[in-house]
């Protein structure tokens, strides 16, 4: 990719927009499913280059030590579409709470549930975010499953830089937390390459409908 | 639709794969039940389809079940299982019944919710896959890993930590102290004359007489004391949660378990005894290679002053530069 991409302030919005109203939909989605009420951050966007990733990583994370977990979306187009990662970030979490509140057993609440609840929790999370999205882009998504990227991990050990195979990435970044309960976490949404160009194109086709 | 569901085979397709199928109305009762789970459940179609899949198998866990299927429900949205996690869903045989490595089918399982024209879900499709395969090999993987990591911090000779892990180890621990507060003596000690073992009886002696003080060593030591080979031989040791007096008290253990008895090899009895310096965590701006330097001193000065014995470092004999 030798043209570096850019946002204009129409697309900007427009994305803004389409986030806001997804963020609405997945904070309903999620009180229904649990009961609780959950407070969504507004979505923060911006384009990040792999070689900064680690300072806009601790930037965007402000914490000693964190869990994340990775899961890819995809359309039928595969990666000549709309594509790419989440990563769920896990700050803060109260594990009793939580396993309440998905109705896991105390009782085998051990480290292996522990990142089960941690998988589970950022499933629900993308695809409630992703999918309230991928409607507003007239787009149908399919995901990987979550896979654990680490426990207990410094944040610059979610990314290895040296593996990055890419030098620009849309993200969008969204918080979530839960009231009255020790949680908080933040979905990042990672657009590289192909997928960032699809996307820059669907918003302009949304722009000249408007 | 797509073009292959008109394909005539796509039914045997469906029986052949080497995934699990089944599928569940709202009223969690079996659709759809193919080959596959036939095969690995015992349990025919005929007799599956149509029931409530928690009669046909109460061993299920019912309420984690039944909230990952709300999910799929609520959401509309994909769920999936991991056998690294959750070893499996339905307890199966595995096919690995010659070569072995596991009592039941490790899975992978993904709830996929199936839409009807108006969008709600009508049903949800779980498919099974099973990856005893994979966890068989993952989990030999994982040994051999735990076993290099053994290897690679310890002293083939002695089985004590070697230098690189022991110092890494007393890092940390002199890190935590330095944020957390509490105590902590540091050993450092050293045979005397050894080179003269080594010349007068054979190398081989030599390596007996490491290996006998490192067994020594591990008898007196508490669980919580890290003791590493710090060279040649030279050995260190830190012990949490221990203050200069019980620094002293061990210093002297060691001391007098090392000369209490010779080294006996091939018959030959081989006389040892060892010099030691001691020092503590006193400060914040204490390093850890500070603290072994300070031992280091004091050993140097029990070296110095007759041998067989124990030095305490002392801030006030230290010459600023």
């Amino acid at each position: 990719m030798s043209d570096s991409l850019i946002l204009s302030e129409d697309q900007r919005d427009c994305l803004q927009e389409v986030c806001n109203v997804a963020m609405g939909q997945a904070g309903d989605s999620l009180a229904r499913l649990f009961n609780v009420f959950i407070t969504l951050t507004v979505p923060n966007i911006r384009l990040v280059e792999a070689k900064a990733i680690h300072g806009e990583l601790s930037t965007m994370i402000d914490a000693p030590t964190v869990s994340a977990v990775r899961q890819a979306f995809y359309t039928t187009k595969g990666n000549q579409g709309l594509c790419g990662e989440s990563i769920v970030i896990f700050s803060e979490a109260s594990f009793h709470e939580i396993a309440e509140m998905m109705a896991y057993d105390r009782a085998d609440l051990g480290s292996t549930a522990e990142q089960e609840l941690l998988l589970d929790i950022s499933n629900v999370l993308n695809g409630a975010c992703l999918n309230g999205i991928a409607v507003q882009l007239e787009e149908a998504l399919s995901y990987s499953p979550p896979a654990l990227i680490g426990q207990h991990i410094p944040v610059e050990r979610i990314l290895d830089r040296e593996q990055l195979v890419w030098d620009q990435a849309l993200s969008i970044k969204i918080g979530y937390s839960i009231e009255n309960k020790a949680f908080q976490c933040d979905m990042l949404l990672f657009m590289p390459g192909v997928s960032l160009s699809h996307l820059l194109g669907i918003l302009d086709m949304l722009l000249d409908d408007f | 639709m797509p073009i292959w569901s008109q394909f005539p085979f796509i039914d045997v397709v469906m029986d052949r794969i080497d995934t699990g199928v089944l599928i569940l109305n709202p009223q969690m009762e079996i659709q759809v039940w193919n080959q596959f789970m036939v095969t690995h459940s015992h349990r025919s179609a005929e007799d599956v389809v149509g029931r409530n899949l928690f009669d046909i198998f109460p061993e299920l866990p019912r309420a984690w079940f039944e909230r990952k299927l709300k999910g799929v429900f609520v959401l509309k949205n994909q769920a999936f299982t991991s056998w690294e996690q959750r070893p499996y869903l339905f307890r199966f045989q595995h096919n690995r019944q010659v070569t072995g490595g596991s009592e039941f089918m490790y899975q992978n399982c993904a709830f996929q919710p199936l839409l009807d024209t108006g969008g709600e879900v009508a049903y949800v499709c779980i498919t099974i896959r099973d990856m005893t395969d994979v966890a068989v090999y993952e989990n030999r993987l994982k040994d051999a890993m735990a076993q290099l990591e053994v290897v690679s911090h310890t002293d083939g000779l002695t089985q004590l930590f070697n230098r690189a892990h022991w110092e890494a180890r007393f890092c940390e621990e002199v890190t935590r102290l330095r944020r957390y507060d509490g105590q902590l003596a540091l050993l450092m000690f050293d045979l005397d004359h050894f080179k003269r073992v080594n010349d007068t009886y054979g190398h081989q002696a030599g390596d007996e007489v490491l290996r006998d003080v490192s067994a020594r060593l591990r008898r007196l030591l508490r669980s919580v004391d890290v003791a590493g080979r710090y060279g040649g031989e030279e050995f260190c040791i830190y012990l949490p949660h221990t203050d200069l007096c019980g620094g002293e008290y061990v210093a002297e253990r060691i001391r007098k378990v090392m000369c209490r008895k010779p080294v006996v090899h091939e018959g030959i009895e081989i006389p040892i005894s060892a010099s030691l310096g001691v020092t503590h965590y006193r400060c914040k701006d204490h390093s850890h290679e500070q603290l072994i330097k300070e031992a280091d001193t004091a050993l140097y000065f029990s070296k110095e002053n007759g041998r067989n014995c124990w030095s305490c470092f002392d801030e006030q004999s230290v010459n600023p530069k």
